[in-house]
């Protein structure tokens, strides 16, 4: 990992509350090793926002990172006024990624909300080695959503109050979905909530699968211990360490 | 005629460190497994996680929230215990290139001995120990000594009776008369004192009704504190004549100087560690040119050097 005053490319909102920024780090493209992977944002120089804004990568093309967010507070409005030749001061990579043992197994990803970064990263690195896969992209509402919903092209979007795609979460998709599928394996990232939903449906099928988890923390680089997840184990993971990545059966909700 | 470089040494007790500008418990690991972008040689001091007898696994999340230009934590003393710190993290010391002090915490007194006393028992590349009576974020031991001059008196008295190196007494600020407690160290044999530990403080979540992390009480750190943490080391410095190490806040080297004037004698970073953990080799640089600029030949010049109004 390094730490990098890199030039922002392009900073646009891509949906209602969601922003694309592309950023210039080769420091940082040489180090990516894949989808789930993620950096940590310094948005001003002062010391009133003290901490990074950790941001899953959503693509690494060349020397250009791109990030997905969302604006939910004053650090994130602050971060959609900065432009394109600004500069923006990024740490990483940080964390692991996703391991997807694809001749075994059909993949499913399910992005929630601004899960959706490290989601879209991973399907199109699996499309580049031409591996088929079902995505899964749920928000609340049809604003939120960017894509389009194309259930012949194995992308489906849910909506909570039915605007596009499925009316529904997530869960309903996947049960849908999961009608027609042999030896799937779930790739999903979203808050709390959909994961642990996920979880208990997954374990009661008998179907593996790899959570990419959200946390707050301070440092992003297993020091300050903050990001704890409990474990199966009496114990916890830090997410940005033994993380952001871990099956679905390593990590407890409850 | 000047030196280019400027002389930066400080002494603590008996021990010599490179530069005044250590890392603060719980903000550098045990001073390994960091990123590679981080030069520790530029630093005086690591002071390590807070090492207590058992191996603890912390608090439940959250654990960690940021506030106005602070943080609240409540990490609840997570570390892996003197046993696995004697095998697994001490060797590394031997090729490290700064001064190591090892942060200790506890349960009871006992446990604060049983920990000083292996450690004791197996290195001498250590140069001491940062006792930790002042973790707001456990139920026993921590805060319940520092807040209390007698305990913290007891417990110094025991474990000045078990080492020779450098025994520095973490203090807490959440206490009615700091000033006492440094006394009740002072005349324990403590050699010097830090200050201060993180000020208990809570944050509040409106939708969830809860707060906004899982132990409630949490510490609170960052610049917000430098107000409470220059107040507590001055009023620290007018009681006591051992040395103070200021913690709180610190992000640069003008707020080095700060805390010098104040009486500190050296200091610690903490809470910068984790936006750039390399931030001690910046401050050491713009500590350095502060010295240049006004012409000062050591910091030590700067320390108590305040004017008051009377």
């Amino acid at each position: 990992m390094i730490i990098d005053k890199s030039e922002i490319i392009e900073n646009i909102q891509i949906a209602d509350g969601i922003w694309q920024m592309v950023f210039k780090s080769s420091g940082i493209a040489d180090r990516y090793l894949g989808a789930g992977q993620f950096v940590s944002i310094l948005v001003d120089d002062n010391w009133e926002h003290p901490i990074r804004r950790p941001m899953s990568i959503a693509d690494v093309k060349d020397n250009k990172v791109s990030i997905i967010y969302k604006v939910f507070g004053s650090v994130t409005q602050s971060l959609t006024q900065l432009k394109s030749e600004d500069y923006i001061d990024v740490l990483g990579p940080l964390g692991n990624t996703f391991n997807v043992d694809y001749n075994l197994i059909y993949p499913i990803l399910i992005g929630g909300g601004i899960g959706l970064s490290p989601i879209l990263n991973l399907s199109k690195s699996l499309a580049q080695k031409g591996i088929g896969v079902t995505t899964i992209i749920g928000a609340k509402t049809s604003n939120e959503h960017f894509l389009q919903h194309n259930p012949n092209n194995n992308m489906f979007l849910c909506t909570d109050d039915g605007t596009v795609g499925i009316n529904g979460t997530v869960i309903e998709a996947l049960n849908i979905v999961l009608k027609d599928i042999k030896n799937p394996k779930i790739f999903a990232c979203g808050p709390e909530p959909m994961l642990f939903s996920i979880q208990k449906m997954l374990d009661k099928k008998s179907i593996p699968g790899q959570f990419s988890v959200e946390s707050c923390m301070a440092c992003g680089m297993g020091i300050c211990q903050g990001c704890a997840i409990p474990n199966n184990n009496n114990g916890y993971h830090l997410v940005c360490k033994a993380g952001p990545v871990f099956e679905t059966n390593e990590v407890r909700f409850d | 005629m000047r030196l280019d470089l400027t002389d930066l040494t400080c002494k603590i007790g008996s021990v010599k460190f490179k530069n005044p500008v250590f890392t603060a418990s719980g903000t550098f690991s045990y001073g390994n497994d960091l990123p590679e972008f981080v030069d520790i040689s530029m630093l005086g001091a690591i002071i390590t996680k807070s090492i207590t007898y058992e191996l603890r696994v912390g608090n439940p999340p959250p654990r960690i929230v940021e506030t106005p230009s602070g943080m609240l934590n409540s990490i609840g003393l997570a570390n892996i215990g003197v046993n696995n710190f004697i095998k697994d993290i001490i060797p590394l010391y031997k090729n490290i290139d700064t001064k190591i002090i090892v942060n200790i915490a506890g349960s009871t007194n006992d446990e604060y001995i049983k920990v000083l006393k292996d450690i004791e028992s197996v290195s001498s590349d250590i140069v001491g120990y940062e006792i930790n009576i002042s973790c707001p974020n456990v139920e026993h031991g921590g805060m319940e000594l520092g807040v209390d001059a007698k305990l913290s008196n007891k417990l110094i008295t025991e474990l000045r009776k078990q080492t020779e190196k450098l025994l520095i007494v973490k203090l807490t600020p959440n206490v009615t008369d700091i000033s006492k407690i440094a006394e009740a160290v002072e005349e324990a044999g403590a050699d010097a004192i830090s200050a201060i530990n993180t000020v208990i403080g809570m944050g509040i979540d409106i939708v969830k009704r809860k707060p906004t992390i899982y132990k409630t009480y949490a510490g609170l750190s960052g610049p917000a504190i430098k107000p409470i943490a220059l107040a507590m080391v001055h009023k620290i410095s007018k009681t006591v004549s051992i040395p103070i190490i200021g913690i709180g806040g610190i992000v640069n080297g003008e707020n080095v100087v700060e805390f010098l004037l104040a009486g500190a004698s050296a200091i610690q970073i903490g809470t910068a560690n984790f936006r750039n953990p390399n931030v001690g080799e910046i401050i050491v640089d713009e500590l350095n040119q502060y010295l240049k600029e006004n012409e000062i030949l050591h910091y030590s010049e700067l320390i108590g050097k305040l004017n008051l109004y009377e």
